[in-house]
């Protein structure tokens, strides 16, 4: 079956995709995922073999009952992000694990950033180059997940997949190939390179400046790391000619300068790509915290109310 | 009955506050600790500005979350509340999980709770409109404050340095309320003094996730 591309029916193209996705998954014909809360998850190939000297991707696919969400590699206020602990026979390591853009979850004083209905995390399974085996290698992964809707219960699952090591590469794998590639879609890109992104730091907040030689109306941002923003600040754009500035305010819990600003920034296409912009030096004196000009006024109020 | 005008002045500033103190004061550290009142679950009333003087921890608790249940199935909650209010320091568990949201109690249900869990709070606060919670801007349970004699809140945050719920990680985490008490007892500068509090979300009443 090829991917459907179904008509508009109002749906955003996250949640048309992750629909189109559901479909395919229990159209193939795969033995269905293990059970975690409220949902299932399934450790998929993309090929059916691996070779020596080979990457072979793995998909880490959950499919999670209506209302309920799982977590991005930096949750933001609350929750933990899914975590795997890989058993692997000598010759077979693991990379480091793909994301594909997460959405703002949650309500207006907490925000999570994470994934509904399902999503597939990416991981690269590295062969090394003498790898030679008669009999297939067995994985397994241990997988732990927090998943919640009002409220959260977390997972705990060993998945375990057999796969045979052969000394040519395979052939793309048609039932897996619409879903990998799906999901490679949805991962943060690398910026163009005639694209500029600027960031200073002003009344705490920082104001990230993008360029990209036209105007761009809607972006949302999502910090790598915790602690730098503060994830509940709703995010003001202002489109600019070039394309946008996005302000968003700092995190109280960041105590130290920071140095870069690294995130994901999700434009209205669903195009996400990740960012990693330098901070600029402030060009005015230091900016007053906003909170003692609160001070200052209400000292000033409570004077004249005195007189 | 006649006003003055500067009182009526006073009046509408102290109201014109009050509505905006969430927005203007989100509790920081190095911040007056926001005072506050609040019914205990063992019937008396609390108020902050009892404790002035003393040290006071805050510790957002909701029964239901994993997070929460790591710290009190491992007995660590329980431990933490009786080596630190045994050295004089007021620990007060504050509950703001909203009507019909998980972690909501009445104050018979936590005072079976605390007997259950053998649990050793100063007191434990039934706060069902989230008013403390939004006051310090609490956002998961189980998140800490610390505040020192002098009313300022010299920590707030996580409880530990291990955002997970596995009891097994309690042993070997950096616990950083017992830092902060044992760093500002000592005269010295809280070295961690802000940290993201992981856990689950605070059920107020605007929650969905």
């Amino acid at each position: 079956m090829g991917k459907t591309r179904p008509c508009n029916l109002g749906l955003s193209p996250f949640r048309t995709l992750a629909f189109a996705l559901t479909v395919l998954t229990s159209a193939n014909v795969r033995a269905a995922g293990t059970a975690i809360p409220h949902g299932t998850v399934e450790l998929i190939p993309e090929s059916p073999w691996i070779t020596a000297g080979r990457t072979l991707n793995l998909g880490l696919h959950f499919q999670l009952e209506k209302g309920w969400h799982i977590y991005w590699v930096n949750p933001g206020d609350s929750g933990e992000p899914p975590r795997v602990k890989w058993q692997l026979p000598t010759g077979l390591t693991v990379g480091a694990m793909e994301w594909p853009a997460p959405r703002r979850l949650g309500s207006p004083s907490i925000v999570d950033f994470g994934y509904e209905d399902a999503v597939t995390l990416l991981v690269p399974l590295h062969a090394a180059a003498n790898l030679t085996a008669q009999q297939p290698a067995q994985l397994t992964a241990e997988v732990t997940v927090l998943v919640c809707r009002e409220l959260c219960i977390t997972g705990k699952v060993q998945l375990s997949l057999s796969i045979p090591i052969k000394s040519q590469p395979a052939a793309p794998d048609m039932q897996t190939q619409d879903l990998f590639n799906a999901t490679r879609k949805l991962l943060p890109q690398p910026l163009p390179q005639n694209w500029k992104f600027r960031v200073a730091e002003a009344n705490g907040s920082f104001v990230l400046t993008a360029n990209f030689g036209r105007q761009v109306p809607q972006a949302t941002f999502f910090p790598l790391a915790e602690s730098q923003i503060d994830n509940a600040a709703p995010q003001n754009v202002q489109p600019t000619s070039g394309g946008f500035r996005l302000t968003l305010r700092k995190s109280e819990q960041l105590l130290k300068p920071l140095a870069r600003l690294k995130g994901v920034l999700v434009l209205p296409n669903e195009q996400a790509y990740l960012i990693d912009v330098p901070l600029s030096k402030p060009a005015v004196a230091k900016n007053v915290h906003g909170n003692f000009n609160a001070k200052l006024l209400l000292a000033t109020i409570f004077l004249k109310g005195e007189l | 009955m006649k006003i003055k005008c500067s009182t009526l002045f006073t009046l509408l500033a102290v109201l014109l506050l009050c509505a905006a103190a969430p927005l203007l004061w989100a509790a920081k550290v190095g911040d007056p600790a926001p005072e506050f009142t609040a019914p205990a679950s063992n019937g008396k009333t609390v108020h902050l500005a009892d404790y002035r003087g003393k040290y006071v921890v805050l510790e957002w608790h909701n029964n239901g979350c994993p997070y929460v249940g790591k710290h009190y199935n491992s007995g660590n909650m329980q431990r933490l509340q009786k080596q630190w209010t045994s050295q004089g320091v007021a620990w007060l568990t504050i509950l703001s999980s909203a009507p019909g949201k998980q972690g909501y109690v009445t104050a018979n249900e936590e005072n079976d709770y605390l007997a259950k869990m053998q649990a050793a709070p100063t007191a434990a606060l039934l706060d069902p409109t989230g008013e403390i919670g939004h006051l310090y801007e609490a956002k998961t349970s189980p998140q800490m404050v610390v505040i020192n004699p002098q009313g300022v809140i010299i920590y707030s945050g996580a409880i530990d340095d291990k955002p997970t719920t596995d009891l097994q990680d309690v042993p070997n985490a950096t616990n950083y309320v017992s830092q902060a008490l044992q760093q500002s007892m000592a005269g010295k500068p809280v070295q961690t003094a802000a940290t993201r509090p992981y856990g689950c979300s605070v059920k107020y009443a605007d929650a969905t996730y």
